[in-house]
């Protein structure tokens, strides 16, 4: 342990032995003795930093749903990893420069926009602005992460197979952009822009019309109004959500007296006291 | 210059136009991370597993989390009431000790701060109210943190730094500690056997009803035998993990490593990803709209400069930093104190500064459970007195602000 002058043997005026706050010392830079080999390891192992993070990492909780059930802010994109695992994949749809003009000239930072989805149910838009091309790209890959959002999809007619549009017709705004989307028969396949067709994809919507208005030119409104046009297919009200809600304990929910009706087994406390 | 700014004028108007002229947009507004924050010197601790507990004995100076803290001076430890939490007057737990010493003083020499916290959520969801408040109005706490010093040469430990070879000794015997807890010190004895000790009431009824109802008339019996007291036949050696109670959080060393040590290397290159921008972009003039959810609002943002520090290296459990000018890394911007309601010292009514903060990769070593009621934190800052003062008492008081992740919304 080659350490600058105190330490083991006696350190005059600084303790024994390895303490904190050693002052200004500002020339242990070259110290990287953990680097390296050691340093990827770190950089896989994720050591949660919220509660949910921790849940998840033990594995109680095991589908996004859950999380979805009781509006649980996601924190950290390690979760999102986790739970859908490789199934998730990513792209860029842009890259934009933007300026600001300083004393010294124009200060250029790149903005991306990124979708990230599992072409089954699950999407996410992340927007990062940074002074280099990848860490936005990476920054922006994160938020896309921490904002993926359910997709309902439904059927056109006959409720044969699996569910292949959306349910019913929805719309997005987002600035001037309007977005519509209309439900169509299978084979139809996505009817839109290139860009929402994008999106749509990641979706896991295989047929769908589409409608837009405004200035679609300003594919930051577009997919973004797009991206608001999904979320509300869980937000309309269609007949099968007519019966009434049974509430389930959430994991952080202290259990009240309202919540009296415990139901189906997917409570986590349940689940602990059966394995204890 | 000014010829400057009517071209940029200029450009604004022709953006209006849509024509792809120009290839960049001009933004007017801030985002928050343009400024270059100046890195301070920040220490890390990281927690590892001891290769041996006898390493973390009090006259090696650790600094370790979990188990029971060791003691730097082993005789005045603190009274009755500073060891209980305030609103359940269970007494509190250990929950780490880091060895800070200042090297500018001679009496600090030594120096370690001890935090100490009651395992109930509960408590520490009251205690949030609490350390608003002003200290004339004596508010209770479930943190408490306490620090204590001594100068080179002193009754406890030799003048010569520990040799670490197994055979290091303190120079006196420390007080008896409580059976049960370990921590605290133990004045009462249990009254039958009289070997036992207590730091509580509570912890003697834990310890009578785990084991110690059977123990006890063992003890009596032995000791009726056996001609020697149980204190003067130890040897000055402090037992090692000789502890009743089984909901101690588990024993970690704490690594020290410098911040900068982690740094990133350097990004990948950036040629083939410039190539991703476009040859001819035409022009945004929406750019305000992508300040929404999808960029930040304010805690949003706070959080995500959080995340980016601690990716630097993710299994840090402590930041340290006594630079006066030191801020901690706070995970939300809400609940943080402004320099008023951070109090003036106890003892020497002198100013106190942020000294270290806990993080809460520390409950996921712990194994803390996830249920509804157990510890969550988003972080502890520690703040000290900026003068280190001494004083007669051994164990002083400093101040503990905790930052805990707002409640989730209920569905």
């Amino acid at each position: 342990m080659a350490e600058r002058g105190g330490g083991d043997r006696g350190g005059f005026g600084r303790g024994f032995g390895r303490g904190f706050g050693r002052g200004r010392g500002r020339g242990d830079r070259g110290r990287g003795g953990r680097r390296g080999g050691g340093r990827r390891d770190e950089e896989e192992k994720w050591v949660p930093v919220t509660k949910l993070g921790r849940l998840v990492k033990e594995g109680k909780i095991t589908s996004l749903e859950q999380i979805y059930l009781h509006s649980l802010p996601v924190k950290e994109h390690q979760i999102i990893d986790t739970l859908l695992g490789g199934r998730l994949k990513d792209e860029v749809m842009k890259i934009m420069p933007v300026q600001k003009q300083t004393r010294a000239g124009q200060r250029t930072r790149f903005k991306a926009f990124v979708v990230v989805g599992d072409t089954d149910g699950h999407v996410g838009l992340g927007v990062k602005c940074a002074k280099e091309v990848a860490t936005a790209i990476r920054g922006a890959i994160i938020l896309a992460k921490l904002s993926v959002i359910p997709v309902r999809r439904g059927y056109w007619g006959n409720k044969i197979g699996k569910p292949h549009t959306v349910p019913c017709k929805v719309t997005g705004k987002c600035g001037s952009v309007t977005v519509r989307m209309v439900p169509a028969p299978r084979g139809a396949g996505i009817v839109a822009a290139r860009v929402p067709k994008k999106v749509l994809q990641f979706a896991g919507i295989e047929d769908v019309f589409t409608s837009s208005r405004g200035s679609t030119k300003t594919l930051g409104n577009f997919v973004k109004a797009t991206f608001d046009c999904l979320m509300k297919s869980y937000g309309f009200l269609t007949p099968d959500f007519w019966m009434e809600t049974r509430f389930t304990k959430s994991p952080f929910q202290e259990y009240t007296d309202l919540l009296a009706k415990p139901t189906k087994a997917i409570l986590l406390e349940n689940t602990e006291v059966v394995e204890t | 210059m000014g010829s400057n700014m009517n071209d940029v004028k200029s450009l604004q108007e022709t953006n209006l136009d849509e024509e792809g002229d120009q290839e960049f947009e001009l933004e007017d507004v801030d985002d928050g991370d343009e400024e270059e924050e100046v890195e301070e010197y920040v220490t890390l601790g990281l927690v590892e597993k001891p290769k041996n507990p006898k390493f973390l004995l009090r006259h090696l100076f650790p600094s370790k989390a979990g188990g029971v803290p060791a003691w730097l001076d082993p005789v005045d430890l603190p009274q009755e009431k500073l060891r209980i939490c305030g609103f359940c007057g269970e007494p509190l737990q250990f929950l780490l000790q880091i060895y800070a010493p200042i090297s500018e003083e001679s009496s600090t020499f030594h120096r370690i701060l001890y935090v100490f916290m009651c395992p109930s959520m509960s408590c520490l969801l009251r205690d949030q109210h609490e350390q608003w408040k002003r200290r004339e109005d004596n508010p209770c706490r479930s943190v408490k943190v306490f620090r204590c010093q001594l100068p080179r040469c002193n009754p406890f430990y030799s003048s010569e730094p520990p040799k670490r070879d197994g055979i290091d000794k303190p120079l006196t015997l420390g007080a008896a500690l409580c059976s049960w807890c370990g921590t605290w010190k133990g004045e009462k004895v249990c009254s039958s056997c009289r070997r036992a000790r207590y730091c509580s009431e509570k912890h003697q009824a834990m310890h009578w009803k785990s084991g110690h109802r059977n123990q006890c008339r063992q003890n009596v019996n032995y000791s009726e035998t056996s001609s020697s007291s149980p204190d003067s036949s130890s040897n000055r050696l402090p037992a090692v993990g000789k502890v009743a109670c089984s909901t101690l959080w588990p024993e970690y060393e704490i690594i020290i490593e410098d911040e900068c040590a982690f740094d990133a290397e350097a990004f990948e290159d950036n040629n083939c990803a410039t190539s991703l921008v476009p040859k001819n972009m035409k022009t945004d003039d929406s750019y305000q709209f992508m300040l929404d959810k999808f960029e930040a609002d304010e805690n949003k943002r706070t959080w995500a400069s959080f995340q980016e520090r601690i990716a630097k290296c993710p299994k840090q459990v402590l930041r340290y930093c006594r630079d006066p000018k030191a801020k901690p890394l706070w995970p939300l911007s809400i609940g943080c104190p402004s320099v008023a309601n951070i109090p003036k010292c106890n003892y020497c009514n002198g100013p106190i500064c942020y000294e270290f903060q806990i993080m809460p990769q520390l409950l996921y070593y712990f194994g803390v459970r996830n249920d509804p009621d157990s510890l969550d934190w988003g972080t502890i800052a520690v703040y000290t007195c900026s003068a280190s003062c001494g004083s007669s008492i051994s164990y002083k008081e400093e101040f503990a602000w905790v930052q805990l992740y707002p409640t989730a919304p209920m569905t």
